[in-house]
């Protein structure tokens, strides 16, 4: 009896203690990302004079807005897809190269690499592929290939190179441990079966890579879409983005209505959301067999 | 299996020149006289890393980066940490919201929060401050911090420790500083290295949120990407070395880890 009070007060004064550990991280997190994010969508479907409606996301057909997304989804996607691609070769690569050292040299290359993003990167390629860069004048040097006019670093063919990089490393961190998961013995069993080096690749290696490589996909593609500020020092404002639309509507520099900057960012968020929902699934499923 | 290694080397070969270069390119512009019409720089100097120095702006942006990822790391231990702990120990329901809430940030693009944040938050003082910009980063970096802590937690075998402490006469306060916290030392130091590094490197966050108010260094280097891009590439390679020791830190942190994990078992 005095044993289970006890026990009783214990729980009691754990519960306050609990609670007073608990309760400030969710309401820090209902404060500043909840709340935050339910105001604004809840604002894009009022119009500018307080009345419910869908004006805001009617305003988004104009060419400018189309056209911000359009490049938004057609940059994103061709990278997330340089990414998925070139990533998984070098990944795989990576994991079949014999000496550990070195190995865990491309390893830590590919770690420290994610650091560099942003304004460091977009400066570091106008540097290397400015119409008077390293790269471009050894192109044009060595191979004879003069790179400008036809190409430039300010444009979207320059915020591909970027992306691209900012890419790679993380696809490579992603697909490293799903490669390391195809079991060794599996490919022995299909080999003593009779199978060649590309049906089992065809049949068993890539069907149980395909979580992981969705997974990448969908990632890489939500990492770029919400990307900034390589954009905005690369392009600025020759090149509409979402995200650069929107930052411009808070900054003031280019002035757009700022209830279609909410209906923008609720379009973007349901685009994250997609992206993520995708990201769940896949990567259970790709652990799944992992462990 | 041998016809393949020369593809495979040349994909490595490749892949570490595309990483490289630019970065390489970035040091050596910041120290070089003038690199627009050679293939190797003219000449060698460190006159840009003095005009950096002695920019006045310089010191204050770097101030402000400092103390900006030093109290977001501050906020991050005080909100993550003993909330991880107990929904591992005493509140399992608590697990789900707060993988959720930790996952979101992933999902919100900086310059959608940095909007909802100013739309909401639009009153004195705290509108557009220093403030709301901790805030922001918080929220931003809170993946960071919660996933290094709660890997820990889930791989020390909570209960036994916590029965053995308890057997031995331990308070709940002793369990926590002498059993628990160190066990979890690693998990939480590298959360810590992590936040500290992205919210140094931030841009995006404090260039929308505080603007001209409160600028960082990379609020600065962008300014200077359009203006003078020698003091550029030398805030660049500041920032960059910044970030290469947090994470050569990180990575040495995460070895030792599992070093400790193989002795264990």
């Amino acid at each position: 009896m005095s044993s289970r009070k006890k026990f009783r007060i214990q729980t009691k004064n754990l519960k306050i203690a609990t609670l007073s550990a608990i309760l400030p991280f969710f309401f820090f997190c209902i404060a500043f990302e909840l709340l935050p994010i339910a105001v604004l969508i809840k604002d894009s479907f009022y119009n500018s004079s307080g009345v419910l409606s869908l004006s805001n996301y009617r305003g988004l057909f104009q060419k400018v807005y189309l056209s911000s997304f359009w490049n938004s989804i057609r940059l994103s996607a061709i990278t997330a897809l340089f990414g998925t691609i070139i990533g998984t070769f070098v990944g795989y690569s990576i994991l079949r190269i014999q000496s550990k050292r070195i190995r865990a040299l491309f390893e830590a290359l590919s770690n420290v690499t994610t650091n560099f993003a942003g304004a460091p990167l977009a400066f570091a390629f106008i540097i290397i592929l400015g119409a008077n860069g390293v790269v471009t004048l050894l192109f044009a040097q060595i191979l004879n290939l003069n790179l400008y006019p036809d190409f430039q670093i300010y444009s979207y063919a320059g915020l591909v190179v970027a992306y691209t990089y900012f890419q790679l490393p993380l696809m490579i961190l992603l697909i490293i441990p799903s490669f390391t998961g195809l079991r060794s013995e599996w490919r022995e069993a299909a080999v003593s079966m009779g199978a060649s080096t590309w049906q089992y690749w065809r049949y068993i290696g890539f069907p149980l890579l395909t979580p992981s490589l969705v997974a990448g996909l969908v990632l890489l593609f939500a990492n770029a879409y919400g990307a900034y500020a390589t954009a905005y020092t690369l392009v600025g404002s020759k090149l509409m983005l979402v995200t650069t639309q929107i930052a411009f509507v808070i900054t003031g520099e280019v002035l757009h209505d700022p209830a279609l900057a909410k209906a923008m960012a609720t379009v973007s968020l349901v685009i994250m959301a997609f992206c993520i929902f995708i990201y769940r699934i896949t990567i259970s499923k790709a652990r799944g067999w992992d462990k | 299996m041998k016809t393949e290694y020369p593809a495979r080397y040349i994909i490595l070969i490749l892949f570490g020149l595309y990483m490289l270069i630019p970065i390489l390119a970035t040091y050596l512009f910041s120290v070089a006289v003038r690199w627009d019409r050679s293939i190797l720089p003219e000449g060698y100097t460190l006159e840009w890393y003095v005009k950096t120095i002695h920019h006045p702006y310089f010191i204050v942006t770097l101030k402000n980066s400092f103390f900006l990822a030093f109290y977001t790391v501050l906020l991050n231990i005080v909100l993550i940490v003993p909330a991880a702990y107990i929904a591992h120990t005493q509140l399992p329901s608590a697990k789900l919201p707060m993988d959720i809430l930790t996952i979101l940030p992933f999902g919100i693009p900086r310059v959608i929060l940095a909007l909802s944040l100013i739309t909401v938050y639009t009153f004195p003082v705290i509108s557009r401050s220093p403030f709301l910009l901790v805030c922001a980063c918080t929220i931003f970096s809170m993946p960071y911090m919660y996933r290094p802590v709660s890997n820990s937690l889930e791989a020390i075998d909570l209960r036994t420790l916590n029965d053995a402490a308890q057997l031995q006469g331990a308070s709940n306060i002793q369990i926590l500083f002498y059993i628990i916290g160190p066990n979890i030392m690693n998990g939480i130091i590298s959360g810590c290295l992590l936040v500290f590094s992205a919210i140094f490197a931030e841009y995006t966050l404090a260039r929308l949120i505080t603007g001209a108010r409160y600028k960082t260094l990379p609020v600065l280097l962008v300014e200077f990407t359009r203006r003078d891009g020698r003091i550029a590439s030398a805030i660049s390679v500041f920032a960059f070395t910044v970030a290469l020791i947090l994470s050569l830190a990180i990575i040495l942190i995460a070895r030792k880890d599992r070093v400790s994990t193989v002795v264990k078992h």
